[in-house]
């Protein structure tokens, strides 16, 4: 085991950090057991679900893909920088109303999806929609609901 | 967790040094996408990831002198949102656009879809289209390598261990051409990887025949390439369906010449002859 560390700075839902971290672990494996921010979830680990989709720099990216070290010098926001209990971001508001959450695995990952899409492109169709939110799978709802609450974000 | 390092050279003549003395046990990292699946698999063990996701002669998109040059760790998104690209090379953004997923596109490099040598890698049948090379650098020179020559076998790549692709160098697209495509059948709309996949770029003269057609074929042969006796067959006639049908059965049995008859030619013979007709029909009249 490489037992060097790689001193990174980013700022992570507002918040500047600085950090010495490991050189083999993944931007998941930093937010989550490092960080203790336990909202981006892993799905499949493979880039395949985008339950672990976060947004670094304003794009969606899967952060099980991402070598932890690449985030150095990234203004990167998890599902906890989007809004709190009491105090929820439109597009979770949108959601709660539509009924676009069920279980909730895949729920934040979508959030993350939804923020960079309205961020790119405030005013999208259903098309450049469900394009912006086709690496992000769901087992409960059937997307309908998703969709629905995604179009009443953007309005 | 893995048991690697991580290293970030501040500039080219960095990383190449570097390569020079570690090349043997380093991956070369740009977006990671590839390198993160097949480190969880375990397919791939290295000491050293080398990150030139960040070097600025990695990144750039121009066209120059009748060139149209596409660093190696321009992002799939990049393609996509470039008005060069569009405008020289739209067979590339229409595969741009079927990549894998936006959380991929926004990470996933070029360089890195080549050099992964994966048959069923979406840039490549675009870039085959523009008989694209690869400008391959060590610390003592550089050199062209085609695309063709880049994959010595599926997933094995022909570069040395000392050596990383800069840049891509392309033939844009001819002004008269109209048509340009890439098409790809997977098992579901996004995030799916390639079960056969095709570009093509076409003009015609006022009667109608075609005057120049480039057609290359990905993920059905170990390596992709371009079809010469499509383009050779199609030339000079004019594309009707009937036309279009029989170069598509000339398609199939090329491939099929090339892999044998497996159990999945009765899947990919009559699938490859309709993505040829869907890819091609707008060319007819």
């Amino acid at each position: 085991m490489k037992s060097n560390k790689i001193p990174i700075r980013f700022t992570i839902n507002g918040e500047k950090k600085e950090l010495d971290i490991p050189p083999g672990i993944s931007a998941l494996e930093l937010i989550r057991d490092i960080l203790e921010l336990k909202g981006t979830k892993e799905g499949c680990g493979i880039g395949e679900c985008g339950a672990c989709t976060i947004v670094v720099d304003g794009r969606a990216i899967n952060a099980c893909l991402m070598i932890a070290a690449q985030l150095d010098g990234r203004e990167i926001l998890t599902v906890e920088g989007l809004g709190q209990t009491g105090d929820l971001h439109p597009i979770q508001e949108a959601f709660a109303e539509q009924h676009a959450v069920q279980c909730g695995y895949c729920t934040p990952g979508l959030l993350m999806s939804t923020h960079a899409l309205l961020q790119e492109n405030s005013k999208p169709d259903r098309k450049e929609i469900v394009k912006a939110i086709s690496g992000n799978l769901c087992r409960c709802t059937g997307y309908h609901s998703i969709i629905a609450a995604i179009e009443d974000a953007a309005k | 967790m893995y048991d690697v390092d991580y290293i970030r050279p501040q500039d080219l003549h960095e990383a190449l040094g570097f390569l020079n003395v570690n090349g043997d046990v380093t991956k070369i990292l740009a977006g990671g996408t590839d390198i993160m699946v097949d480190m969880r698999s375990g397919v791939l063990q290295t000491h050293y990831l080398l990150d030139v996701s960040r070097l600025d002669d990695l990144r750039k998109i121009e066209l120059n002198d009748g060139q149209l040059s596409i660093g190696a760790a321009v992002k799939i998104t990049e393609l996509l949102e470039s008005d060069i690209i569009a405008a020289a090379s739209p067979a590339l953004k229409a595969a741009a656009e079927k990549f894998a997923s936006k959380q991929i596109r926004n990470v996933a490099t070029i360089g890195g879809n080549v050099a992964h040598c994966s048959p069923c890698g979406d840039t490549i049948p675009p870039l085959l289209i523009h008989e694209a090379q690869a400008v391959v650098v060590n610390s003592q020179g550089q050199h062209n390598v085609t695309i063709e020559e880049m994959a010595s076998g599926p997933y094995h790549c022909s570069l040395h261990s000392n050596e990383l692709i800069t840049h891509f160098v392309l033939e844009p697209k001819p002004q008269e051409v109209e048509f340009a495509d890439f098409q790809k059948i997977g098992r579901r709309q996004e995030l799916a990887i390639a079960r056969m996949s095709m570009a093509a770029m076409a003009s015609k003269e006022d009667d109608n025949s075609i005057s120049f057609l480039r057609f290359a074929l990905g993920s059905c042969t170990p390596t992709p390439h371009r079809f010469y006796e499509i383009e050779d067959f199609l030339m000079g006639k004019v594309p009707t369906e009937n036309v279009l049908w029989e170069a598509g059965k000339i398609l199939a049995e090329k491939m099929l010449d090339i892999t044998g008859r497996r159990p999945s030619a009765v899947y990919k013979e009559p699938a490859i002859r309709g993505l040829f007709m869907r890819m091609m029909s707008p060319l007819i009249q």
